[in-house]
C-alpha cells in the first residue's frame, strides 16, 4: 500500500474536483481497500463519496423506481417493496459475498468494482489489464474465465447486480463532466468488451449517481452457481425477467454473470421468447442461440453446461 | 501400574471449555494480541522469483527510512531462491505501513532462473533442477512382499486407476507470528506455536545462547496442524531484529505469506491395481506413487520417498505388495506436518480403488471392507455405523438414484497412533483450597487446559472450575510438542500422577483420612501457610495408542450443475478412555470439517508461467464455511480399559474418501482427483467439450 491523502466529498462536484488527475472515488472500499493493499491502485488521493448527501435514497415509483449509488447491498436485499417488484433483484443481493460486506458494500461500487482474475489480483504479476503485454489466463488457470470476450483479456465482469439490472433494464444516471447522462447497462459496460484494459466504461471522473428500473416486469429470478454454499463469487450466474400477459410471454431477458467482460445477453436469444409459452424445448433454442458463440479455454469448458442449466432453471422459474 | 479410577464422575463428562468466556470475550490474548511496551512491527521481504540467483541486496536505503529501527538480511552472501516468497531480507519499525516504505526501499539484484511448478513438468527429464545438484524426481523409495506378479495373474479380479490428491495448506486461523523481548541476554518470545519447548531449542540453538535463557510463552493460540512446531525462519528474523533494534519487536505473517512458505500437505498422483478373487478377499496390490513437498522434495530427501510418501496399502491385510514412493522437487514452498500427514492420501488411494473392486464384483462396500480389513475395533464400527447410518436403506447400485440430483453413499475407515509419553506436570495446593495445574504443553484450541483440570478434578472431588490449569511457557514442567495426536495422552497421566501424589501427601500433612470434596477445603486450611507443591510424570498403563474409525458420507450431485452437496457424516471413532467428552466430540467435528475442505473445495493452485501462488487469499483458497457443513453424527467408542489416545488426527482421515466414494455411488462415474468441483464432476459426466488449444 502506498501512502495516500484522503477527503471527504460534500457534494458531486466537489468530488470530480478533489478526485482530479490521480484520485479514486472510495464508497464501501470493499474492492478499492484490496487493491490498494497489493498496491495494484496507488492512487494520490481517495475521494469519499458517503460523505456526499442524498446518495442514498431507495424511490419507489409507477412506471420506474431510483436508487442511489450509496444505496447498500443489504439496504437492497432487506427492502420489502423492492423485493416484491423485483425478487431477481433481492435473489442477487442476498447471494453477494457475506453480511459484513453486504453491509457496507454499495450499489456504485458493486457496479463500478474491477476485474477478480487472480493474475490482476496478484501483487506481483503485471498482464495485459494492468498495461502489461500479455494475458496469463490465456494459457493459464483459466478456471474462472470468460467464455465470451471482444479482446484478448478474459476477465469476466462479477457483480451480480449488474447480471439482474442488466435483465431489469435498468439505465445508470451517471454525472459526466458537469453533464447527467443516462447509460443503459449495455452502454455502462461495453468499453471492457472492446478494451483490455478497462472494467466498465466510465471515466476516472465519472460518478453513478443512481440506477432507474422499469417496474413493467412481471417476474424476475436470479440464480448462481458457486463452488461454496455462501461467500464464494458465482461460477455462472443468471437472471431473467419477463412480462407476460395473456399467458404468453411478451418480453424476456436472459443475462449471463461471471462468462463475459460485460453482462451477456443476446437480443436474438430474447427474441426467441416474445409471444411464446414456456416448454422446455424452447428453453432449449434460447440456450442454443445463447451459447453459440462461446469459446471455452482449458479449464472453463464446465461454464457452458452450467450456463444452460441455469438458464433453463431461471426461465422456467418467471415464465 | 497406575490405572485410572474405576468409578469416574468427572471423566469422560460434558464440561465446558475452561478457556471459553476469555476466547469468546477477547480477554484472551494470543501472540497477535500481544504488545509488549514498545513492541515495534516487524516484516519480511520475500522472493518475488520463482528461482534466482541473487546477487546483492542494499538494504542501505531501507535502514535510513523513517521509523526503521533495525534491517536485516536472513542470509549473507550470494544465494539461490528456490520458490516464490522464500525470505530474503526484514526490517523493524515504528508502524506497519513504515516497514511497508523500508520493503519496497530494497534494492535486490538477482538473476531470474528457470523454475518449474507443476508436478508433471517437474519430472520431465529436461525440466530445470530446482536443486541444481540432483534431479528433481528423487529415487524410488520401493518395498515389495509376497509375489505380487504370480499374484495378480492368479487373482479373479484385477482393477487400477490413478488417484490424485492436492496440495493442502494449513491456514491457521492465527498466522504463523512471534513477538520477542531481549532484557540483556535473556529473550522471551510469546509464540504461536505447537510446542514452546521445540521453539525454545530452535531459537537457542540457531541463535547461540543458552537455552536456560530463553523462554517461550504460548497461553493462547490460534490452531497449527503441524505446520508450528520450530521458530520458522520468521521466529529467528525476530529474534535478531529485536536484538538489532533493541527493542521488542512483533512480526505475525499476512495471509499471502501463509500460503507461501509456512508448510503444506504434499500432493499425490497414485497409480494403483488391486487384484482379489471373486468372494472379494484381497491377494494383490501394487502402489507407484509420486507426489510434490515443494523444495523439500527430491534431492534434499534422498533416500526416502521425496516427503511425499504414506503408508500403503494403508489399513488393509494384503499378502502381496509393491509400494513405489517417489517425490518430484518443485519451485515451490516446503511442505510440514500435516493433520495425520501421509494418511489422507494414503486412504484416498486405496478407499477408492476398493469401491471400484466392490462395484465390479457386485459387493456391497462396507462388506467388502470387513472381508479385508484386519482390525476388530473398525469391525465393530462399521457393523455399528451401518446400522445408525442407514446403510442398507440408502446404499444403491451406482448411478441408479432417479432425477438431475442424484444421491449416494460411501464409506472408509482410518488408523492412527495417539500414544503419549515424555511429560511432567505439577500440582500446587494452596492453603485456601485452590488448586493450580502447571504443565509446559500447549493449547492449540483442542481443550488440553479443560482436560487438565477434568483430571484433577477427578482426583480432588473439586468441580473442574475450581482447578486453574496453566500451560504455554517454558517454565512450566517440559511437555513435548502438541503433534501425532498426543497431547491428551502425554498430559492427561503426568497431571494425574501429580494429583494423585498430591492427594496421599496432602493426606499425609493433615492426618485426615478423607480429603476429597466436601472435605478439600477444611483439610487445605490445615496447610498452614506452606502451600503443597507436587510433581508427577507421565506413567506407562495410563494412555495407550493406535485407533481406529470410519465414516459414512451421505452426497447429492446436482448432474446439471455439477455441485456436490454433503448431505451427513455419520464417524465412529474410538479413542480410549474420553477425558472430555465436549472437547473430544469438537475435534471430531474439526476433522470432518477439515476432510470436507480436502475433498470438495481446498487446493493451493500453481501458475506454471510465473511460478506463484495464485490463491494466497481465503477468498480463492477455498475453505469449508458454515453453508457447506452437513449434520454431523459422532459416536465415540468408549473403551477406557486403554487409556486415554489422541484424537486429534484420525478424525479427518477418511472424510474425503467416503465423500468421493460417495459421489461416485451417486454418479456413477469416478472422480478420482481432489478437490471434486463442478468442472470435474461436469467433466466425468462428459459434459465439457474438450478444449484445443
Ligand atoms: C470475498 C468477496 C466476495 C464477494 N462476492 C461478490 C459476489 O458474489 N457478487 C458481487 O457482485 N460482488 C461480490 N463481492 C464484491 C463486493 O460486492 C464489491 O466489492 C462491493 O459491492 C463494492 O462496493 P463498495 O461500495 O465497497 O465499493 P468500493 O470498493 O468503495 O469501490 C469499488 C469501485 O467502484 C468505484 N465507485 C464506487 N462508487 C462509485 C460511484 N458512485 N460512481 C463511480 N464509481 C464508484 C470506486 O472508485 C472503486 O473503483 C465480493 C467481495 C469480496 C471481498
Ligand atoms: S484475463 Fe485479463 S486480467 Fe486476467 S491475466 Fe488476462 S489480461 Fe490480465
Amino acid at each position: 500500500m502506498n501512502r495516500f491523502r484522503y477527503a471527504n466529498a460534500t457534494s458531486t462536484e466537489s468530488a470530480r474536483e478533489l478526485v482530479g488527475a490521480n484520485g479514486v472515488y472510495l464508497a464501501g472500499g470493499n474492492d478499492l481497500l484490496g487493491l490498494l493493499k497489493e498496491s495494484i491502485a496507488e492512487p494520490g488521493i481517495l475521494v469519499n463519496l458517503r460523505s456526499v448527501p442524498g446518495l442514498d435514497q431507495i424511490e419507489p415509483g409507477d412506471a420506474k423506481w431510483g436508487l442511489g449509488a450509496g444505496v447498500t447491498v443489504a439496504q437492497i436485499e432487506d427492502h420489502p417493496g423492492l423485493r416484491q417488484a423485483f425478487p431477481g433483484l433481492h435473489e442477487a443481493a442476498a447471494e453477494i459475498a457475506s453480511r459484513q460486506i453486504r453491509n457496507v458494500a454499495t450499489l456504485g461500487g458493486n457496479l463500478a468494482q474491477h476485474s477478480r482474475c487472480w493474475y490482476y489480483r496478484h501483487r506481483d504479476i503485471y498482464c495485459l489489464k494492468k498495461g502489461g503485454d500479455t494475458c496469463h489466463a490465456r494459457d493459464g488457470e483459466n478456471k474462472f474465465h470468460s467464455i465470451f470476450s471482444g479482446n484478448p483479456c478474459i476477465s469476466p465482469m462479477v457483480s451480480s447486480l449488474a447480471v439482474i439490472l442488466t435483465a431489469l433494464d435498468a439505465t445508470v444516471v451517471v454525472q459526466r463532466e458537469g453533464e447527467t447522462v443516462t447509460l443503459t447497462m449495455t452502454d455502462l459496460y461495453q468499453r471492457a468488451w472492446d478494451n483490455p484494459t478497462l472494467h466498465h466504461s466510465l471515466d476516472r471522473s465519472d460518478i453513478i449517481l443512481r440506477v432507474e428500473i422499469p417496474t413493467r416486469w412481471s417476474r424476475s429470478t436470479y440464480l448462481q452457481v458457486a463452488e461454496k454454499a455462501a461467500f464464494d463469487w458465482a461460477t455462472v450466474s443468471c437472471a431473467a425477467a419477463v412480462r407476460v400477459a395473456d399467458g404468453r410471454i411478451q418480453e424476456a431477458r436472459v443475462v449471463l454473470g461471471s462468462v463475459a467482460p460485460v453482462p451477456y445477453q443476446v437480443a436474438a436469444a430474447n427474441r426467441l421468447l416474445q409471444g411464446q409459452t414456456w416448454s422446455d424445448a424452447l428453453g432449449g433454442s434460447v440456450a442454443e442461440r445463447l451459447l453459440r458463440d462461446a469459446t471455452p479455454f482449458a479449464h472453463n469448458g464446465h461454464k457452458v453446461p452450467i450456463a444452460r442449466a441455469l438458464m433453463q432453471r431461471a426461465l422456467r422459474h418467471v415464465s | 501400574m497406575p490405572t485410572w479410577p474405576e468409578k469416574r464422575s468427572v471423566l469422560g463428562r460434558r464440561v465446558r471449555r475452561a478457556d471459553g468466556p476469555l476466547k469468546v470475550t477477547g480477554a484472551a490474548k494470543y501472540t497477535s494480541d500481544v504488545q509488549p511496551a514498545g513492541c515495534l512491527y516487524g516484516m519480511i521481504l520475500r522472493s518475488k522469483w520463482p528461482a534466482a540467483r541473487v546477487t546483492e541486496i542494499d538494504l542501505s536505503e531501507a535502514a535510513r527510512s523513517p521509523g526503521i529501527k533495525a534491517a536485516i538480511l536472513v542470509r549473507d552472501g550470494e544465494r539461490r531462491v528456490r520458490y516464490y516468497g522464500e525470505e530474503l531480507a526484514a526490517v523493524a519499525g515504528t508502524t506497519k505501513q513504515a516497514c511497508l516504505d523500508a520493503l519496497r526501499k530494497i534494492a535486490v539484484r538477482a538473476q531470474r532462473l528457470p523454475f518449474v511448478v507443476k508436478e508433471t513438468d517437474g519430472i520431465k527429464p529436461d525440466a530445470p533442477r530446482v536443486w541444481e545438484e540432483a534431479p528433481n524426481l528423487s529415487k524410488p523409495q520401493v518395498t515389495e512382499r509376497g509375489q505380487v506378479e504370480q499374484a495378480f495373474a492368479e487373482a479373479d479380479v484385477v482393477v487400477e486407476g490413478t488417484y490424485s490428491t492436492q496440495i493442502e495448506i494449513h491456514h491457521c486461523l492465527e498466522s504463523h507470528g512471534n513477538a520477542a523481548v531481549w532484557n540483556g541476554d535473556e529473550l522471551t518470545v510469546w509464540s504461536s506455536t505447537q510446542g514452546v519447548f521445540s521453539v525454545r531449542e530452535g531459537l537457542a540453538g540457531n541463535l547461540g545462547v543458552d537455552q536456560s535463557k530463553v523462554r517461550v510463552i504460548s497461553e493462547f493460540m490460534g490452531g497449527g496442524f503441524g505446520s508450528k512446531f520450530g521458530p520458522g525462519v520468521e521466529g529467528a528474523i525476530v529474534a535478531r531484529l529485536a536484538k538489532e533494534a533493541n527493542a521488542p519487536v512483533k512480526l505475525m505473517l499476512s495471509r499471502f505469506e501463509e500460503s507461501l512458505a509456512v508448510g503444506n500437505r504434499p500432493s499425490s498422483i497414485q497409480k494403483v491395481r488391486l487384484g482379489a478373487t471373486r468372494a472379494g478377499k484381497l491377494v494383490a496390490y501394487e502402489l507407484d506413487s509420486y507426489g510434490t513437498a515443494g523444495v523439500g522434495s527430491g534431492a534434499a530427501t534422498e533416500g526416502g520417498g521425496g516427503g511425499a510418501e504414506f503408508p500403503a496399502p494403508y489399513i488393509y491385510a494384503i499378502p502381496n505388495t509393491r509400494v513405489q514412493h517417489r517425490g518430484v522437487a518443485l519451485n515451490a514452498g516446503a511442505a510440514r506436518a500435516f493433520r495425520a500427514p501421509g494418511h489422507p492420501q494414503a486412504s484416498f488411494g486405496i478407499e477408492s480403488i476398493l469401491d471400484e473392486l466392490a462395484v465390479k464384483l457386485g459387493l456391497d462396500p462396507v462388506e467388502l471392507r470387513l472381508l479385508n480389513d484386519p482390525s476388530e475395533i473398525r469391525q465393530r464400527e462399521y457393523r455399528l455405523g451401518r446400522d445408525r447410518f442407514g446403510w442398507r436403506e440408502k446404499y444403491r447400485s451406482p448411478g441408479s438414484s432417479p432425477g438431475p440430483v442424484k444421491v449416494g453413499v460411501g464409506c472408509a475407515g482410518a488408523t492412527w497412533g495417539g500414544g503419549g509419553g515424555g511429560t511432567r506436570a505439577q500440582a500446587q495446593i494452596n492453603p485456601d483450597g485452590s488448586v493450580e495445574i502447571r504443565c509446559g504443553t500447549q493449547d492449540l484450541g483442542t481443550g488440553t487446559r479443560t482436560v487438565m483440570a477434568m483430571v484433577a478434578a477427578e482426583v480432588f472431588g473439586l468441580p473442574p472450575e475450581a482447578i486453574r490449569a496453566r500451560l504455554g511457557d517454558t517454565a512450566y514442567p517440559p511437555s513435548g510438542g502438541s503433534g501425532g495426536s498426543t497431547t491428551a495422552a502425554s498430559v492427561s497421566p503426568a497431571v494425574y500422577d501429580a494429583c494423585e501424589k498430591a492427594l496421599t501427601e496432602l493426606k499425609q500433612r493433615t492426618g485426615l483420612e478423607d480429603v476429597r470434596g466436601e472435605n478439600w477445603k477444611p483439610a487445605c486450611r490445615k496447610l498452614g501457610l506452606e502451600p503443597l507443591v507436587v510433581s508427577g510424570q507421565w506413567q506407562k498403563g495410563l494412555s495407550s495408542s493406535g485407533v481406529g474409525g470410519v465414516q459414512f458420507a451421505e452426497v447429492e450431485v446436482d448432474i446439471e450443475t455439477g455441485l456436490v452437496r454433503v448431505r451427513k457424516i455419520t464417524c465412529v471413532q474410538d479413542c480410549g478412555l474420553i477425558v472430555s467428552r465436549l472437547t473430544c466430540e469438537s475435534q471430531v467435528n474439526g476433522g470432518i470439517i477439515m476432510g470436507i475442505g480436502y475433498a470438495l473445495y481446498e487446493d493451493r493452485v500453481m501458475d506454471a508461467g510465473t511460478g506463484v501462488v495464485l490463491n494466497p487469499n481465503l477468498e480463492t483458497y477455498k475453505l469449508p464455511g458454515i453453508a457447506d457443513i452437513p449434520e454431523i453424527d459422532v459416536v465415540l467408542v468408549d473403551m477406557p480399559e486403554r487409556g486415554v489416545i489422541g484424537i486429534g488426527e484420525p478424525v479427518t482421515i477418511p472424510t474425503a474418501s467416503a465423500i468421493a466414494n460417495a459421489v461416485a455411488n451417486a454418479l456413477g462415474v469416478r472422480i478420482s482427483s481432489l478437490p471434486i468441483t463442478p468442472d470435474k464432476v461436469l467433466a466425468a459426466l462428459g459434459q465439457v467439450k474438450e478444449v484445443t488449444a
